[in-house]
């Protein structure tokens, strides 16, 4: 698992490539947590992210309440079949925004 | 910590219904990394379609880590066994482990219609599990916990 990041106008875009599990979770959330201080509007980049389980979508959920805590918005673009389903499995798909691209995620955030 | 080469069964086994593979690893983070990357070995040489060997690495994931999390760790650095099994149809899944009876789908199923400010951190894995593979099964047999996952190869 590894971490990119780069920013268009004022929004940060976080690419996640790999996997997010049970093994690349803790780094992940360390990094993002790290990432998000202080950042009003966050962008995930999924197009190099292999799977999500649960472990990974708990490190979401954390840095969704830390950014919804400062007043900022996470949105998300890139997502293939299986993050899709499970992000549509575990309801997160209604509770975080999910863009259809990066160009997309940009003009609505 | 035991590496997997110390305690593992042959890795690749051929039989008249199939190609498989069975290992054993230590209940720890470790051993949920090595087997998924056996899986991923596993799928890239058989060829399975890409989003059905996701699939299989998150219920995988998420069984193996819930054990853990149960602390469903027996003394032997090698008590979760996890055996693959392809044949035309489909992939089967048996993860054995030593641990105190645990049957990890019978717990309710967690409100997924909670907002993020609501819903409590965890709960949400056995419940992937179930929903991603096309039959789980659990059995308490001999004094080992018998975790089966199918996932039929037409529908990934």
């Amino acid at each position: 698992m590894q971490i990119f990041t780069r920013t268009s106008n004022d929004i940060h875009i976080v690419s996640i490539a790999g996997s997010l599990d049970s093994t690349t979770s803790p780094e992940a959330q360390k990094s993002l947590t790290a990432m998000l201080a202080g950042v009003k509007k966050v962008a995930l980049d999924f197009s190099e992210l292999d799977y999500i389980s649960s472990a990974g979508l708990r490190v979401l959920l954390g840095a969704a309440k830390q950014l919804r805590a400062s007043g900022g918005t996470l949105g998300m673009f890139g997502l293939n079949q299986s993050v899709r389903e499970v992000f549509e499995i575990s309801g997160f798909s209604t509770i975080l925004s999910i863009y259809q691209s990066e160009a997309e995620a940009l003009a609505a955030m | 910590m035991q590496s997997r080469a110390e305690c593992n069964f042959p890795t690749d086994r051929r039989g008249e219904l199939g190609h498989g593979f069975r290992m054993s690893v230590g209940a720890h983070p470790g051993g949920v990394g090595e087997v998924n990357a056996a899986l991923a070995e596993f799928a890239e040489a058989h060829a399975l379609p890409e989003d059905l060997r996701r699939d299989l690495s998150v219920a995988l994931d998420d069984l193996l880590a819930n054990a853990l999390s149960h602390g469903r760790t027996g003394p032997d650095p090698c008590s979760v066994t996890v055996e693959v099994k392809l044949d035309q149809e489909r992939v089967t899944v048996i993860v054995t482990d030593d641990g105190p009876p645990f049957d990890p789908f019978a717990r309710a199923a967690p409100d997924t219609t909670l907002s993020v400010e609501e819903r409590p951190i965890g709960g949400l894995g056995i419940h992937l599990v179930g929903q991603l593979m096309d039959k789980v099964d659990y059995q308490r047999r001999d004094g080992h916990n018998v975790v089966v996952l199918v996932k039929e190869l037409a529908n990934g």
